[in-house]
């Protein structure tokens, strides 16, 4: 022990002389801007704004530009896609066959449960908030977020909480597996995760209290932008409809997330104080389930109400027609945000609650598919009779569309109590909800990164390949996760290693044959997914270049958002000399646009 | 509100700040949950730090000395408060420290708070008699 604290404080030691080498050098980097004492503002003009940031790694890690950080969240949020995503693999390769084919019971926890987590919250949050980041500002006519700072801040926390949260598997080698990664799954029950008395699980903890911190701070950021920083011309009447599903998205952040972070000091508390929080003799384990469903279910809407948004607000640019009931999808955002708190215990059916309480929680919950269902109908009824262009933004958001659909009815399914008790914690659950989390957020995801790739990078991407890349993910994704939905069907447990189960109790024969079928689609997947990061690299290094600020040719609709216009001016003083486009971009994905009037 | 500073009509678009912040408080998370002495109290003396500079930075202060003795007393209080609260008096001696789980910790706390306040004291002091 002794040993160790020299060692630690050496290390501290060193971190200081560091941190202190590298802010002296502040002093000349500070001579790029003129307001380095303190924000006494004075005239400033164009060309000291360009020199504003410094060169190289330090810009990156010093700015506070809401469109960098964007970019950062962006890289963050594929890196733990990428992660994730093998994480998955390793899953589905390993239940080939009904022994496990490649991985122990407690490494398939392992992966299991950092899958869970990588996937929510280093791959799903990070993602919709390099979207908002980048866009809401621009969206909007704000010059920046309402606190620049706190924004780099909430994204800087969020490497060291990936890294907590992986932190036993770098660790587990070194230290002789006294420090393994946690095995909770992603709910962290108790009294299993009081009970694991591996210190990986406390450094998981405390990466999700940080990811929670960061979500949070983003989440006042964004409230505090959208309130205002609007420029003028933009009221609450015209104010479009990603910022309101981020608004309510951040709205629900402020609820859920301050609970998660407490319920997690409780549970570190529970593991290292000696509290009793979880304890049968003190609040008792079914408390933890309460807590954390209370912020879990608002998190999936967390999940699902930006993508919505990015699916409203794209699927109209390839459709040649307004968003259908713009008024009502946004009510639904607003009803969808309300009600997502009543429904938690949906999740807990199962547990032996009173079933007067239960009742009212299916009601509850089956009355937020409405809202869903109306934002459905709209966007359907928006491509009714419209000019459909299939260019690859928009074929995810038909994806998007068609996915959330299964996954949607689905879930009115589960928040039966009669159907739940028979198919809770089967893979039924697991197919429903990747079918909004894979087949819907992914997809949106998807969308917004080839709809603003010419914004990110001033190139096109290529469209063989965004297509490719569609195709398959729609297959995969539907292969992958109809297989589970069989699965559950035939009552294949979720959560589990093998399936050496006795016949008597489930069809062997058909559960291996469904978890055949779900690698296929995952490695269908996986062959997408590779192209994607190809065409995302290939293209950003060498794509052919933009020439003007609209290359979805939404001019001719009348649906040029302010981004586009932003970029039209940012390319304009760019290049002085850029004359008036041709009417027709030759850029526009989706083969030869005067075949489409 | 349009004439806070550290706002973005000002245009500045960096700051050194903000990965000194979150370090600190990964590190005092890290330091103050798991235990480890060095790390908590280096961390939270970052973080206090860097609170520090960045409101100084973005001209919501104008010096940053009085806000890292405002960060280290509250840390202070906090800590000795708990103590006060949790920890049978008779338990807290000298001796204890590094036994007990909740005395280390608060230990670290304490020490990171008045490391703060001492820096914040001769820093401000420093500044003061510079001609
Ligand atoms: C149409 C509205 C929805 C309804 C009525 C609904 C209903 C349910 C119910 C009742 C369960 C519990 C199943 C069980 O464990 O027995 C469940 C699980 C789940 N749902 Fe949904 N759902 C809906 C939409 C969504 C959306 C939009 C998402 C994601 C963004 C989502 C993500 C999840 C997740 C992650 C779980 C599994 C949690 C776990 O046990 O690990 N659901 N859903
Ligand atoms: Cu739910």
């Amino acid at each position: 022990m002794a040993v160790g604290d020299l060692v630690l404080t050496g290390l501290m030691a060193v971190l200081l002389v560091g941190i202190i080498a590298l802010l002296t050098r502040i002093e000349n980097w500070r001579s790029y801007t003129p307001l380095a004492g303190g924000g006494t503002a004075t005239g400033e003009d164009a060309a000291v704004l360009n020199r504003e940031k410094p060169a190289g790694i330090i810009r990156w890690l010093t700015t506070v530009d809401h469109k960098d950080i964007g970019l950062l969240y962006g890289l963050y949020g594929i890196i733990a896609f990428a992660v994730g995503g093998i994480m998955a693999m390793l899953i589905r390769v390993q239940l080939i066959a009904p022994g496990g084919a490649i991985l122990g019971a407690n490494a398939y926890n392992s992966i299991l449960t950092s899958h869970g987590i990588t996937m929510l919250f280093l791959f799903g949050t990070p993602i919709i908030a390099a979207f908002a980041n980048y866009f809401i500002p621009l969206l909007i006519g704000a010059d920046d977020m309402a606190f620049p700072r706190i924004n780099a801040i909430a994204f800087w926390l969020l490497p060291p909480a990936a890294l907590l949260i992986w932190a036993g598997f770098f660790l587990a080698p070194v230290t002789e597996n006294m420090i393994e990664p946690a095995q909770t799954a992603w709910t962290m029950y108790t009294p299993l995760s009081v009970e694991q008395a591996n210190p990986g699980v406390d450094l998981m903890l405390l990466g999700l209290h940080l990811s929670g911190v960061a979500a949070t701070m983003g989440a006042i950021n964004f409230i505090a932008t959208v309130f205002t920083e609007r420029g003028e011309d933009v009221s609450w009447a015209n104010l479009d409809i990603f910022s309101w599903t981020i608004l309510t998205q951040s709205a629900l952040i402020l609820f859920a997330f301050p609970l998660l972070g407490s319920a997690i000091v409780m549970l570190l508390m529970d593991r290292n104080l000696q509290t009793t929080f979880f304890a049968v003799e003190g609040g008792g384990p079914l408390l933890w389930q309460h807590l954390f469903w209370f912020f879990g279910h608002p998190e999936v809407y967390i999940l699902v109400l930006p993508p919505m948004g990015l699916v409203s607000l794209i699927l109209p640019k390839f459709s040649g027609r307004k968003l259908f009931g713009f008024k009502f999808v946004v009510y639904s955002t607003l009803a969808i945000g309300v009600l997502s708190f009543g429904v938690w215990a949906h999740h807990m059916f199962s547990t032996g609650m009173d079933p007067r309480l239960r009742a009212s929680f299916m009601a509850v919950s089956l009355a937020i598919a409405i809202p869903s269902a109306v934002k459905t109908f709209n966007w359907i009824t928006t491509m009714w009779n419209g000019r459909l262009r299939l260019a690859t933004p928009m074929l995810f958001c038909i994806g998007f569309v068609a996915n959330f659909i299964i996954g949607g009815v689905t879930g009115v399914f589960l928040a039966s109590i009669p159907v739940d008790l028979v198919l809770h914690d089967t893979y039924y659950v697991v197919g429903h909800f990747h079918y909004v989390v894979m087949g819907a957020i992914g997809f949106a995801v998807f969308a917004g990164i080839y709809y603003w790739f010419p914004v990110f990078t001033g190139r096109m991407y290529q469209r063989t390949l965004g297509k490719a890349h569609f195709w398959l993910s729609m297959i995969g994704t539907n292969l992958t996760f109809f297989a589970m939905l069989a699965l559950g069907y035939l009552g294949m447990p979720r959560r589990y290693a093998t399936y050496e189960f006795d016949g008597a109790i489930a069809p062997l024969a058909q559960v291996s044959t469904f978890h055949l079928l779900a690698t296929v689609g995952a490695f269908i997947l996986l062959v997408g997914q590779l192209i994607f990061v190809w065409n995302l690299l290939q293209s950003w290094l060498e794509g052919p270049k933009i020439e003007d600020g609209d290359p979805w040719n939404l001019e001719r609709d009348g649906m040029l958002d302010k981004e586009w216009e932003w970029y039209d001016r940012k390319l304009e003083t760019a290049i002085t000399d850029g004359g008036e486009d041709e009417e027709q971009s030759a850029l526009t994905d989706g083969g030869k646009p005067k075949s489409d009037d | 509100m349009e004439e806070q500073p550290g706002l973005s009509d000002q245009y500045r678009t960096a700051s050194p700040w903000p990965v000194f912040v979150a370090l600190g408080l990964v590190l005092s998370e890290i330091g103050v949950f798991i235990g480890l002495f060095p790390v908590a109290v280096f961390g939270l003396i970052l973080f206090g730090g860097s609170i520090a500079g960045i409101l100084t930075e973005s001209g919501y202060v104008t010096r940053p000395w009085p806000t890292l003795v405002g960060v280290g007393v509250v840390l202070a209080i906090i800590a000795v408060g708990l103590a006060v609260a949790y920890v049978p008096t008779a338990d807290i001696t000298v001796a204890n420290i590094g036994s007990g789980p909740v005395l280390t910790r608060l230990v670290a706390v304490a020490v990171a708070g008045v490391v703060m306040v001492a820096m914040g004291g001769v820093g401000s002091v420093m500044e003061q008699t510079k001609v």
